[in-house]
Formats: structure tokens, C-alpha cells, sequence
């Protein structure tokens, strides 16, 4: 391990344990610019010869230990899933970006001829690819979420209120996360990714558990359904809301994670264990692209792939638009 | 260069090591210990850049002249406990930061070093005491921090 910095005990020794069973080294930077979850930039997904963990700068206590946890309970479900059989992203090619922002296309034309005020061409253009991609980025981080913060809550006790913190903060922002685009992006999209952060949290609510992380507690635009009757909430009035539709696509989600998520988070480490929790993620993760018919958006490939395709993807948005739209889409 | 160009020369090098430029806060810490010796902040920020470069000897030594000037230096204490625990004299950093916590109570790192100095020593009560002190701070700053990201 490397680093300049003081760390709790059990931190110290969750990095040596990490670096022993993956035979690895972990290095921990502070940087300004890094996002508040930290960054894992690891040998598994990158061609490096030792792993990184970046967490902001302001970090200095247990915050910072609460992110180094975080990204060692990746980097081992990377590194186990690596060692025993492979290890695999959801990445892209042409054909997958065809498929899902065609699928944009289609909804933005269904909610456009519902709309007095149309969405100018070129917004709903550019939007095609911005969605696919944002669910691309969502749906590879969200169900290991879950894994690891569950398995932190019971091996690092020290860290649960950290935890709590962290988790209140982030259920905020990712719930702020495209309140811009609301009145943009069909109704659909803007449900399915709010659904996946509600039952995230509420899953963490129940398993942790934590009561302050149920969503219509923690969430202020959900506060409302809180001790509202199932007959009050059947009414026009609740329905056509895009919050109370996230409310009911969450809870189904939040029974996939349910039947998903059936892990023995307090068992001792191995290299076993931790590939059997990847294999977990990866079933949470199909389980929940079948639910919002995504499945043909994505494919399962190396890290390696992965970058490729983000080197690709102006060529692939590209090729797309231009099966879409035809000739009716400029070259430039 | 006059005393009155110190607190600019402070300020650079402060910024010098938030982009983790260290050698370039060095040699501004050094030119404003030139100037003014008897100044304990710039031998107290200086042992804050030599932490970050790993010198922790040297920044007890910097922490030292600082305390030597001014007893009641808080960040020198501070920094001096961090020091110390990264050399593993856990004793000593307990001292230091128990010091620096008294001095200013709201010092999320004194109190967070104190936690470990604490666990080294076999005092795990009194440092779970001490690490809930350090993350009350910290949430604060953390809070404090998002509310200037909005702004900007």
C-alpha cells in the first residue's frame, strides 16, 4: 500500500487483505478534483501495473475511509471475478446503439405528439445518444451499489455512520440527477432511472437497516407519498405524477434486488466469496435490463472492449442517426 | 521583500498545495521564513507541505520552531501529531493531538489522528469517542463544501 496519509486500523488492514488475496498493490491519492464516491481506476479494467484509489481532497477522517472501503469491496469483486473466470462491463457496439437510441426515438415521438410545446429538432436529436449513455453509466454502477455497501455495513461497523451519511447525500444528488431534462426526455426514461435509485435506497434501508434512507423520508420530491393510503394514492391526482410512477416501477425493482441480492454479507473474505458476489451483480444486473427492456441495449464484454467503445462512440451515435433519420441528418 | 508581502506569500503556497505542487509551496515557505523568523504560522504551514512530501521528521522539527514561538500554535500541534503517528510514535502524537483538540476543538483531523493514536494504544473507547468527534467536524466541512461547489 501507498500512501501519505493516517488511517484507522482496520482500514489499513482491509487495503493489506485486498492486496493479499488479489497479490496486488493499492495506491490512495487526494485530489481536488475527484467526484465525493472516490474513483477505483484498477488493473482489472486498465492497462496499469497497480491500483489507484482517488478520493476528494476535502476528505481527511472517515469520510475518506468510508471511500477507500467502498473501492476496495470493488476492486476485490473485480479482482475475484478476474482471477476465477473472467470478468466482464456492459459495453457497446454499433448495433447495441442502434438498437437503444432507436428506442429513444420512439418514446420521444410518442411523448412529443402528447406535448403543446414540441421539442425542437436538433435538442431531440442530440438526446438520443446523451440518454443511452446515461443509462449505460447507471446501470454498470447501480447494482454493485447495493453488493457493496451491504458487505461494508457488516464486516466495517466502525464506519456505519460514515456510511449513513454518504448514502443520505448520495440519494439526494442521484435523485437530482436529471431534474433538468424532466420536461425533455420522455416521461419513460425519466421514471426508469429515478425507479432504480429509489429502490436502491430503499433495498439499503431495509437491509442495513436504515429508516432514514427510505426514500419517502430521505427524498424531499417523495416526502409526500409517506403515510399516504393505497386508496388516496389509486387517484388521478397521484398517477400521472412522474414521482409517483418512479414510486411504483421502484418498488418492482425493488422486489428483483429482493430476489436478487441473497448474499451472506457478513461472511469471512475469500476469493470464492467475492467472485460469488460478482456473479450476484451480474444477475442483479440482467434481471434488471430484462425489466426495462434494455436488454438489447448492451452487451457484456472485457474492460478492454469497453474502452475501445467509448473511443468509438461519436462513430457509433454517428452510424445511428444516420439509420434513424436517414438523409434527413446532416453529415456534419 | 517587506513582512507585509507575508500573508500573499502564505496564500500562494496554501494554493500551491491544494493542486499538490509541494516543492513550489516549499520554496514559498522558505522564502517567508527568510523573512520573517519569528513568524510560528510559516514554520506551522511549512510542516503541513513537508507531511504531504513524506518528510515527517522535518515537519515534527518545523512544528517544533513553531511551538517554540507560539505554545498555543493549534495547527502546529496538529500537524505535529500527524507527523508523529505516520512514524508509527503513537505516545507522542496522542500527546500532540490531545493538545491540538484542546486548543481548537473544532480540528476534524486532531481529532481524527487522537482516534488512532487512541486504537494504537489500546484504547478503543475513548476512540470511537474520538473518531464521532472527527466525523461530526467533518460532516460539517463536507456540508459547508458542497454548498461553495453549488455556488461556484
Amino acid at each position: 500500500m501507498k500512501t501519505n496519509m493516517p488511517l484507522t486500523r482496520p482500514i489499513r488492514r482491509f487495503i493489506a487483505e485486498t492486496e493479499r488475496m488479489l497479490d496486488t498493490e493499492v495506491t490512495l491519492l487526494r485530489k481536488p478534483e475527484a467526484p465525493p464516491g472516490g474513483t477505483l481506476i484498477d488493473v482489472y479494467s486498465y492497462n496499469l501495473d497497480k491500483n489507484i484509489i482517488i478520493f476528494p481532497a476535502n476528505y481527511i477522517g472517515l469520510l475518506k475511509d468510508f471511500v477507500i472501503a467502498k473501492q476496495c469491496t470493488h476492486l476485490l469483486v473485480k479482482g475475484a471475478a478476474a482471477k476465477t473466470g473472467g470478468y466482464r462491463v456492459l459495453s457497446y457496439n454499433a448495433d447495441t446503439v442502434y438498437t437503444g437510441m432507436r428506442q429513444v426515438y420512439l418514446d420521444a415521438l410518442k411523448d412529443e405528439a402528447k406535448k403543446d410545446k414540441k421539442l425542437p429538432v436538433k435538442k431531440l436529436i442530440d438526446m438520443l445518444f446523451i440518454l443511452y449513455k446515461q443509462f449505460h453509466d447507471d446501470i454498470n454502477e447501480l447494482p454493485w451499489n447495493p453488493v457493496v455497501n451491504a458487505r461494508i455495513y457488516y464486516r466495517m461497523e466502525q464506519l456505519r455512520k460514515t456510511q449513513l451519511y454518504i448514502l443520505l447525500k448520495d440519494g439526494k444528488q442521484d435523485m437530482d440527477e436529471m431534474m433538468d431534462m424532466m420536461e425533455i426526455i420522455p416521461r419513460r426514461y425519466f421514471v426508469l432511472d429515478k425507479s432504480m435509485f429509489y429502490a436502491r435506497d430503499l433495498y439499503l434501508a431495509k437491509t442495513l437497516p436504515a429508516d432514514k434512507l427510505m426514500p419517502v423520508v430521505n427524498i424531499p420530491q417523495m416526502k409526500k407519498f409517506d403515510h399516504l393510503e393505497v386508496k388516496e394514492m389509486l387517484t388521478t391526482r397521484w398517477t400521472h405524477t412522474a414521482w409517483y410512477q418512479s414510486k411504483v416501477f421502484g418498488d418492482n425493482m425493488l422486489t428483483i434486488m429482493e430476489k436478487h441480492l441473497t448474499a451472506d454479507w457478513s461472511a469471512d473474505s475469500s476469493l470464492e466469496y467475492y467472485g460469488n458476489l460478482y456473479k450476484v451483480g451480474v444477475n442483479l444486473t440482467n434481471a434488471m435490463l430484462a425489466y426495462m427492456t434494455m436488454k438489447d441495449w448492451f452487451i457484456w464484454e472485457t474492460p478492454q472492449h469497453l474502452l475501445a467503445a467509448e473511443q468509438e462512440a461519436p462513430v457509433y451515435e454517428k452510424a445511428a442517426l444516420k439509420k434513424i433519420f436517414g438523409d434527413l441528418i446532416d453529415e456534419s | 521583500m517587506p513582512v507585509s508581502e507575508i500573508p500573499r506569500i502564505l496564500k500562494r503556497a496554501e494554493q500551491y498545495v491544494r493542486q499538490t505542487k509541494y516543492k513550489e509551496a516549499l520554496a514559498l515557505y522558505d522564502q517567508a521564513i527568510r523573512l520573517e523568523p519569528r513568524n510560528p504560522e510559516c514554520w506551522s504551514q511549512r510542516a503541513g507541505a513537508k507531511i504531504e512530501m513524506e518528510r515527517f521528521a522535518d515537519a515534527v522539527a518545523d512544528c517544533d520552531q513553531a511551538l517554540a514561538l507560539n505554545p498555543n500554535q493549534a495547527d502546529a500541534w496538529s500537524r505535529k501529531a500527524l507527523a508523529l503517528s505516520q512514524v508509527g510514535q503513537y505516545v507522542p502524537a496522542l500527546a500532540a493531538a490531545t493538545r491540538a483538540s484542546t486548543l481548537n476543538a473544532n480540528d476534524a483531523v486532531a481529532w481524527y489522528v487522537k482516534g488512532i493514536c487512541l486504537e494504537e494504544t489500546g484504547k478503543s473507547d475513548e476512540a470511537e469517542i474520538a473518531f464521532a468527534k472527527s466525523l461530526e467536524l467533518e460532516i460539517l466541512l463536507d456540508i459547508k463544501e458542497e454548498k461553495n461547489r453549488i455556488r461556484r
